[in-house]
């Protein structure tokens, strides 16, 4: 079901690739094209394979797929040894440490020559990865968090809808927690949780992104809210210590009312939670529509060798690829053209996917905790644990934000 | 009297060997099923099960292959285990000059893991050719430490008598490895054999990254593509890790009679 | 030792100069020949590494950026600011503290299985079963047993009566670190059994004929005879729990990745993630001499303990 323009630019495509064709080297041109975890779509790939070689001749790309945990350990060492994987697909802001540390090509001057390219997605998606101004990744697929809530558990505690506030949802989550119940959980990975401050109006570092900010008192309120929360049942202590499959699976177990995660968990909570149906499970932006994304980008190694062929195969994955991505995995790309068309099929096929998909396009303008940090990875180890001491009751709010406010500094400092 | 003392040790067994089975019984209960494995309350019995788990990686993945990967490198490590390591040992049971040292030389390379050395590792065997390789994929597993000093103890045991008398007899050092020492510590090599077999046939961070070609891909790389990319909690996992488990207890069931001997063969010894 | 070992006679190698004849350079030459196959092996891939450490710790170096010379700053930051180090350091010292319970349980074990108990292969091969399992497979499995909700030692614990709330085993700060020794531990006491029972097997039947016809009691026949031949396995076992603390890596990081907070962080672990994690070559090299060091003190320790030269027998 592709739409008439994106065949027209398919086809202009393939003419051009024709054309240019003898002018690559008869010698095999080969590119390595490594995946995050997508072993499911291994036919779909394989088939993007097939059809970009085909307009190609001499062009073979080595398609390599590991899971998340592997990917940082496979990757860092085949970038020492020199031979990194032409297009890297990462999650999150893995690629904004991999442009810091100058392992990715700068694709600002061919999105700048090839304007129709940059124009087909999602703007503020698209900037999730622009490192000091430039861009370095494109959309693969993407998502940020959102509310999901339990229906039935909203009704027997008497609320109406989703709360709009943070002050609300606090109320809910002690409303509807008792015995093994619990009102409220979240992901805390990757900065999932920072809704919750963002609606406060607090941010973690200054804009230039120099100075820490997040030692406030508003925020030592938050926080201390939030821990007399979880320590009172509201909020589920899972929140802070799971990771994916417990959170996830306890929402999934019924007896959570609400949950902060990226669209992502709906499948997975589907799978485990025979109560959830499109009825039963609520569907709502946090409060404030605030989000962290967590999207999947696909970016060029600057030690490739064959930088050109790379782009184009980026190119044809993201326009051609991604309307078979979204359809077979029920996601949204970025692109925006196919992700309008699939999810106006969604609305008639799957009405509760597409209110999940629905809310990933929607407050685009909103999204907070991702800043475009090259150490995002160390600033996080600096705070989370002193933040997860607080929301454990380990350490009080005051001490733990002012250590955390001084190893973030610290860490801000080295660069 | 006699009796009671053999029904005490009978109980203690049974109770240790019920810790030690619990776990392998709740995996393959869940290698048989497809349940929820994380639903309250637990069953205790498998529901439905059925078998597909172990058929479907049969199709899923070119498993013939990634056996057959498996099968030489473990083989390669089990060899030159056996070989590099009785030399080594030997040798240790000799005094000679810089021995505290090779021995203080050996007993510190233990102590270095192997996340500290991957990208070394990686390097290195990149410059001697061997990526994607079988021989690259067993080499940093050709010795092991641990196994040199099992058997150094063994064949330290052995009496004296019996080597010099070996050597009154005019036989050269190999010959006294192979006819007297290594006779005498059948049971020093089955542990060498289970011990490599293990611990090449469940390598995974190696492997993962000296191959990029899929087909070098080795049994437990293989087996985790077959897991389903959400994180895995139904039994495909478990069906894989019984799978992946099932080679080495067979090595260890068929070497594990040297690891005893009745009281009656004691007059082989001294 | 006997002369006219090796091959060829005195005569043939008169030609050579004097000093091959020397047995002793004939024998220095054969050690060195036996040991070089090992050495090679582990010179590429140990010793190398470790200097690559060694060098990477005492610099600011990334991929791709170049060197810069840093002295001790890595070491001065690990320990005078980095309470993480402090954490993972003490919990690699309870982690190893529980070697010596395991091992002794694994010598009670291997005690009660040497022998011509009926059905002894049976309890040895189930002991053992859990040993081959791939660390990655024992973590997920234990992390299921210990589930709050689906975990069959919650269900146990509720069933019988002997807790009214499920204990989130892996969640606690309290409970983290000892939940995950329990599965190191029942991983590794197979290991430990083999090894004992291979040096069980090289002791002498005669000694304890004889000291029965002396009338020793059997627990004397333990303390005297037994313990003493087992000091080289038992050294042994000790160093593998003393390695433990590191090839445990992958239990640690499937059941709580270090987590919560850093209860369970072992210096391994901190190592992996500053270096993989956070891209922190440089200071992960230091973290990583640094547990070298540690480590390397702890053997000694234990070298000394078990009388020297790996705890070896002797019998010149």
């Amino acid at each position: 079901m592709i739409s008439r323009r994106t065949l027209l630019k398919s086809g202009a495509g393939a003419v051009a690739a024709t054309l240019a064709a003898p002018a690559i080297a008869q010698a095999p041109k080969k590119i390595s094209f490594l995946t995050w975890n997508i072993i499911d779509q291994e036919p779909m790939i394989r088939g993007w394979i097939a059809r970009f070689a085909k307009d190609r001749p001499g062009v073979e790309v080595e398609w390599l797929d590991k899971k998340g945990p592997e990917i940082p350990v496979f990757y860092q060492t085949q970038l020492v040894a020199g031979t990194p994987p032409d297009i890297i697909n990462t999650q999150g802001a893995l690629g904004l440490e991999y442009a810091a540390q100058g392992a990715l090509l700068d694709l600002t001057p061919r999105l700048k020559a090839d304007a129709a390219v940059g124009s087909r997605f999602n703007a503020d998606y698209l900037s999730n990865w622009a490192y000091e101004g430039n861009n370095y990744l494109l959309p693969f697929y993407i998502t940020k968090t959102l509310l999901f809530y339990n229906k039935p558990m909203f009704q027997k505690a008497g609320l109406s809808g989703p709360p709009q506030s943070f002050d609300a949802l606090i109320d809910a989550a002690q409303k509807m927690a008792s015995g093994d119940a619990s009102g409220f959980l979240t992901l805390n990975f990757d900065w999932l949780y920072w809704p919750l401050y963002a609606t406060n109006g607090i941010d973690l570092l200054s804009k230039d992104l120099t100075k820490p900010t997040f030692n406030t008192p508003k925020a030592i309120e938050v926080t201390d809210r939030l821990a007399k929360a979880t320590e009172a049942g509201a909020i589920n202590k899972i929140s802070w210590t799971g990771r994916w499959v417990e959170p996830n699976g306890a929402f999934a177990a019924g007896n959570v009312g609400m949950l902060h995660a990226h669209s992502p968990a709906y499948f997975f909570v589907k799978g485990q939670g025979k109560w959830v149906t499109p009825e039963t499970l609520g569907v709502a932006h946090a409060p404030g529509g605030f989000a962290t994304p967590n999207s999947h980008g696909l970016g060029i190694s600057k030690a490739s060798k064959n930088p050109d062929l790379a782009w184009d195969f980026l190119k044809f994955v993201t326009n051609e690829g991604a309307q078979e991505l979204g359809v077979n995995r029920k996601l949204v790309t970025g692109n925006i053209a196919v992700d309008t068309k699939n999810l106006a099929d969604l609305e008639k096929s799957d009405p509760l996917v597409y209110s999940i998909l629905k809310t990933q396009l929607e407050h685009t303008d909103k999204m907070v905790g991702n800043w475009r940090l090259g150490n995002d990875s160390k600033i996080k180890e600096a705070f989370w644990p002193e933040l997860q001491n607080v929301l454990l009751g380990r350490k009080d709010a005051k001490t733990a934000l002012a250590d955390a406010e001084r190893k973030v500094a610290r860490e801000l400092k080295r660069g | 009297m006699r009796q009671r003392g053999t029904f005490l040790r009978h109980a203690t067994l049974v109770g240790v060997s019920a810790i030690m089975l619990l776990p392998f019984y709740w995996v393959l209960k869940t290698a048989v099923t497809n349940e929820n494995i994380y639903a309250y309350p637990p069953r205790l019995l498998p529901e439905s099960p059925h078998l597909f788990n172990f058929v479907d990686v049969w199709y899923f993945i070119p498993f013939p292959r990634y056996l057959l990967n498996s099968l030489i490198v473990s083989a390669l490590v089990v060899a030159s285990n056996i070989v590099f390591n009785a030399m080594a040992g030997y040798a240790l049971t000799k005094s000679f000059a810089g021995k505290r040292a090779i021995l203080l030389l050996f007993l510190s390379c233990m102590l270095i893991p192997f996340q500290a050395t991957i990208i070394p590792a990686y390097l290195i065997t990149s410059k001697l050719g061997l990526l994607n390789s079988y021989l690259g994929l067993a080499f940093p597993l050709l010795s092991t430490i641990v196994c040199i000093f099992v058997f150094k103890a063994a064949f330290e045991a052995v009496p004296q008598s019996l080597v010099d008398a070996a050597r009154i007899d005019g036989l050269s050092e190999w010959r006294v490895i192979l006819r007297v020492l290594m006779p005498l510590s059948k049971a020093a090599i089955a542990t060498n054999v289970v011990l490599a077999f293990i611990w090449s046939w469940n390598a995974f961070l190696w492997p993962l990254i000296i191959t990029r070609e899929p087909t070098m891909q080795t049994l437990p790389l293989g087996l985790a593509r077959f897991l389903s990319y959400m994180e895995d909690t139904t039994g495909a996992l478990y069906a894989f890790a019984v799978m992946v488990l099932a080679p080495s207890i067979f090595v260890f069931l068929m070497a594990q009679k040297e690891f005893i001997r009745g009281l009656t063969s004691g007059a082989t010894k001294g | 030792m006997m002369p006219a070992a090796g091959g060829a006679p005195g005569g043939s190698a008169e030609r050579h100069n004097g000093w091959w004849q020397r047995k002793r350079t004939r024998e220095l030459a054969l050690v060195a020949c036996f040991l070089l196959p090992s050495l090679v092996v582990f010179f590429l891939y140990r010793v190398l590494p470790l200097g690559w450490n060694l060098l990477l710790s005492v610099q600011y170096w990334s991929p791709l950026k170049p060197a810069r010379w840093a002295g001790l700053d890595h070491y001065e930051e690990m320990l005078l600011y980095d309470d993480v180090f402090w954490q993972s350091l003490t919990n690699t010292l309870i982690f190893i503290g529980a070697a010596p319970f395991a091992i002794a349980l694994a010598l009670g074990i291997a005690l009660l299985v040497n022998s011509d108990l009926k059905g002894a292969a049976v309890y040895r091969s189930i002991v053992f079963l859990s040993y081959p399992l791939m660390t990655v497979a024992v973590g997920i499995i234990w992390r299921w047993m210990y589930d709050e909700r689906g975990g069959i030692i919650n269900f146990a614990l509720r069933e019988s009566g002997l807790v009214a709330k499920p204990i989130p085993f892996l969640q606690s700060f309290e409970w983290a670190l000892p939940s995950v020794i329990v599965a190191e531990v029942w991983q590794v006491l197979g290991f430990y059994m083999i090894i004992i029972l291979t040096g069980l097997q090289s002791i002498p039947q005669h000694l304890y004929e004889a000291a029965s016809i002396d009338g020793a009691p059997r627990w004397a026949q333990f303390w005297r005879i037994t313990l003493p031949m087992l000091k080289p396995s038992l050294f042994l076992c000790a160093v593998v729990g003393i390695l433990n603390s590191f090839t445990s890596f992958d239990l640690v990081y499937i059941m709580t990745n270090g987590g919560p907070g850093h209860a369970t962080e072992l210096l391994i672990t901190y190592i992996y993630k500053s270096g993989f994690g956070q891209t922190k070559f440089d200071y992960a090299a230091a973290l990583t001499v640094a547990q070298f060091i540690l480590l390397l003190a702890l053997t000694y320790l234990a070298n000394r303990a078990a009388g020297g030269n790996a705890g070896s027998l002797e019998r010149r």
